[in-house]
Formats: C-alpha cells, structure tokens, sequence
C-alpha cells in the first residue's frame, strides 16, 4: 500500500491534479475532497495526471467519473493524462475509454 | 501506645513534644477506641465490654456484663455463625481475625461488623478467657455494595452492547440476504451454482448476481459488481436486483434489460457522488429436446464471461451502467451444449494480487487458461474449484467476489438445486 499524494498546478488549459500513490477505497476521500473545493471556468479543461498512480481500484474509478461530472457542472471538459497500463486495461474493460479523454502525458494534455 | 498492658508510667516514657498527642489514660483508650472491646469468659459470658461497643449496641454496662453471652450480641444469622464455625476455629486455633458478622442494636437496627477474637491462657496453658474486638464495618459494607452495584451496571451495559450488536448482526444478514438469493431456482436440464466471498466480513458487499425464472421456461441471470462498499454499497445493489428482475419480466431483451438499469441508475444518482456498476445480464433457454441451452447476454462494462469449451465470450464496448444518460451495451449469444459452462465472475476474481510481493495481478489470462482445465466439468464442480482458487489466493483478495456458473451437464442428470 502507498500512501496518496496530490499535487495542483494551474496550466494555461485549467487546473492539473496530480495523483501520487494507491488510489482506492480508503484514500479516495481526499481526491473527492479536492474536486468539491475546485472551482473551474466554462471552457477550462481539468486534467488528471496519473503518472503517479500505483493503484486504482473501483472506488479510484468512480472519483474519476466523479471529477468528469464535476467538471461537466461548469460546462468544463476533462482529461486523463499516463494513465497507467492496469488502469487503462480497467478502463478500457468498462467502456469508460470512450468517455475520458486520454493523453500520454500531463504536456500533450495541458496543450490548448 | 503502650505494648505492655497497662502501665501508668508507659506514656512518661515518651518525649516531651508528643506527650499532649499520646493517652494519658489506658483506660479511657480502652473505653472510647473506635472499635469496641469484650472479654468474654470459655462459656462466653460478657466479662468486660468497652462503652464504644455498649453505644453500637445501645445497652448500659450492667444490663451486659455477667447477664449476656457474646452471641446474645449476634443476629439470628451470626448466632449459627458462631456456633458452626466461629467458636470451632477459635477453639481449635486460639484466635481468629476479621469475621463480618452482624451485631443486634437495642432499637433493631443492626451493624455489620468484622470481629477478632483471641483466647487468653493461664500460667500452665489453661484457656482463661477471650478477647474480642469488633470493627464497625458499615462503610466498608456500604462501599462493597457499591462496588458490587458498579459491577452489576457493567454487566449489564455490557449485556445490552452485546445484545445491540446481536441485533445488528441479524439485521445486516437479513439485508444480505435480501441481496443475494439464498438458493438457485433449478433450471430444467441444467445446473447452476454460485458463490459469494466479501473481502471483509464486517462490510456489506458490493457484488451481486441472481437466477430467476421469466416467461415459460426460460430464466434470466446477472451478476455484477457496484463501485464502492458498504451499506451505501448495499443500498444500490438492492436497486440494482429489483430494477434487473422487474426488468427482465417486462422485457427479457438484455440490452433492453441493461438500458432499463440505465436509466434508473443515472436518475437516482448523479453528480458528486456518482453510483454505477458493471453486469452482464442474460437469459437461458434451455432445450430439453437437445440438451443444449441458448444463452444470450449483454454486458455494461463487466469482464466478458467465460465459457468452459473454453473460451471468453467477448462483449467489448459495454460501458459501465448508470455513468451516462445513454450508454453503449454489448450483446453476445451462445449456446450451450452438453459439457459446457457459462461462468460469470466479478473483477475481485482476476483483480486478485499474486506473486511475493503482491503486486502481480491473477488476470484474464490465467482465469483463461484455468476454464481450458476445468471445460467439461459440471457448473458445481467449477464452482468448487473457483473456490479453491480463491482460498489460494488467500489475503491477494482485495474485493468481494461472485461467482455464477450455469452449465449443461454431459449426461443429463436429475434435476437439482444448487446455491
């Protein structure tokens, strides 16, 4: 088990959270946390960089579509940035590939 | 004080500074201690009783002294004390210390006491008399029933957290059991089986599956998995179960079955805390006539399930049920001939961590290439070597797990019923 880390940054696209560590059902919490404390503008995209990520479970997956209803909320889009080969299995096993965005990296996501 | 009887010259003996702090008088030591003194004679006649215990009892010295006997003192109780061990033991040991016994007041109260007795001997051993004192031990009594109140109260608080918790326990297996079928229906022709396996024993599971009969003679089955765990967990998984069941009776269609799902889902939970899951639902037309079974399926974001001929019957595209307004489902149909099984799992199956260090995952691959060696084998007997597999993967499981298998047995078999 890794502990989670978050890091935020603001790219010129929108808010870039970074996500450190095993994303699962007793860490999960703090990711929400951040999502309901974002505020974004129509238009801005919220990317999620996953470079970090060790771990995702389906608590993990449903802060991911938490943060895409999110942002859909303020008309803002979403990304996921190096999804890491597991989860993108996962997602690509739940169909959730045909709704998120996916970059290889937090640059080609950032990108306007 | 004075260890050697008494001795008006004892307390001179003292330096000066104490001498106001010391009795001056044995005597009035002897009459006013703050415990009472008696000296009965062998046959237990009041010889000398000090005025402390005349004043517990209530009675003047000459209504004592030469006319009671120490156990006219004792309650009825303490009387037959007295006789059957009291006065034995004192007799036997020549003395004995700290008997609770209860002395008699003049007006009828009565007070618990500790008494000490020691016998008294002549110059040539002969027991001259006895010594006695007697402590006031209502206190004392006062502060062990308190204590013994205390610890009444906390067994029961204690009885009734465990019988709270009892409840509770039968309350969360009812709920369980109002997730999860207790047995199988039995399917004409085929066999099914199942099993359960939450990851944590005290949280309700998120995974779930069921086998029902629809229209004539066929059945609908699902088994999926909902994000998330818990009795919140568990509240979607009932909504899922009768959605699904209502669902199929109205129109056994799967994809039809799935949107129904769908729509119900995305309805009742939507923003910050989305609810959704995975689940392939089916129905089952067995054919009594071949032998074979017609299996047709549609699957929202689930593994694909496996056929032990052995296969995966692939249903790519589905997408997790309850995300979207409107969301992509995947059928697939197969038919099932004698031998064969169709096996749902959940992801706690191919999700589970392997290896030293855990970090490997079980995999399609391996699950794959585990139904290769058990195609043929009858839907409980897969069942069972699932299990198996699980108990190996021991504390690998992260999440609950559910297993369905439906199979057409290899020689027909009379009907049975498996859960």
């Amino acid at each position: 088990m890794n502990p989670m880390r978050i890091t935020t940054r603001d790219a010129a696209t929108g808010p870039v959270l970074g996500i450190f560590g095993d994303l699962d059902y007793t860490t999960v919490g703090e990711l929400r946390e951040r999502l309901t404390a974002l505020t974004l503008r129509p238009g801005q995209r919220l990317v999620l960089d996953l470079a970090g990520m060790t771990f995702c479970d389906s608590s993990g997956i449903t802060a991911l579509i938490a943060a895409r209803n999110h942002a859909d909320a303020f008309h803002a889009d979403i990304a996921l940035a190096a999804v890491p080969a597991n989860t993108l299995r996962v997602l690509r096993m739940v169909g959730l590939d045909q709704i998120f965005p996916l970059h290889p990296d937090s640059d080609a996501a950032t990108r306007p | 004080m004075c260890r050697n009887g008494p001795d008006p010259d004892c307390g001179k003996k003292s330096s000066a500074p104490f001498a106001a702090l010391l009795e001056d008088s044995v005597e009035e030591l002897y009459e006013n201690a703050p415990c009472g003194y008696l000296s009965t004679l062998m046959d237990g006649t009041i010889a000398k009783i000090n005025a402390t215990l005349l004043d517990w009892i209530g009675l003047e010295a000459d209504a004592v002294v030469g006319r009671m006997h120490f156990t006219d003192l004792l309650t009825v109780g303490g009387k037959l004390y007295h006789e059957t061990h009291f006065a034995p033991l004192l007799q036997m040991r020549g003395e004995i210390s700290g008997i609770a016994l209860e002395i008699k007041q003049a007006g009828g109260g009565r007070i618990p006491v500790l008494v000490s007795s020691v016998v008294k001997h002549g110059g040539n051993g002969e027991p001259l008399l006895i010594r006695t004192t007697v402590f006031d031990a209502r206190d004392r009594r006062a502060y062990e029933q308190e204590l013994l109140r205390a610890r009444r109260a906390a067994e029961q608080a204690h009885k009734q957290a465990e019988a709270d918790r009892a409840r509770l326990q039968d309350a969360l297996a009812v709920l369980q059991q109002s997730l999860l079928p207790a047995t199988l229906p039995s399917v004409p022709g085929m066999e099914a089986a199942a099993h359960y396996r939450t990851a944590s024993p005290d949280r309700l599971g998120g995974d779930f599956y069921d086998l029902f009969a629809i229209a004539g003679d066929r059945f609908a089955f699902f088994l999926g998995d909902v994000c998330g765990k818990g009795p919140q967990a568990a509240a979607v998984t009932s909504l899922i179960r009768y959605t699904l069941r209502a669902a199929a009776l109205h129109d056994p269609d799967p994809v039809a079955a799935l949107k129904t799902l769908n729509h119900v889902l995305h309805e009742r939970y939507t923003g910050d805390d989305p609810r959704y899951c995975t689940t392939i639902f089916g129905t089952l037309e067995p054919h009594p006539t071949t032998g074979e079974a017609t299996v047709r399926i549609a699957s929202g974001g689930h593994p694909p399930a496996l056929v032990l001929r052995a296969d995966y019957l692939p249903t790519p595209g589905g997408l997790l049920v309850g995300v979207l307004p409107t969301a992509p489902f995947t059928a697939a149909t197969t038919t099932l001939g004698p031998g064969d099984a169709l096996v749902l799992y959940t992801d706690g199956l191919t999700e589970a961590r392997t290896g030293e260090d855990r970090t490997s995952l079980y995999g399609d691959e391996a699950l794959l290439e585990f139904a290769s060696s058990h195609a043929g084998k009858s839907a409980p007997s897969v069942i069972r070597a699932l299990t198996d597999l699980l108990d190996d993967l021991g504390d690998g499981l992260d999440d609950d797990t559910a297993l369905l298998a439906l199979g057409v047995p290899a020689s027909p078999p009379p009907t049975r019923r498996n859960a």
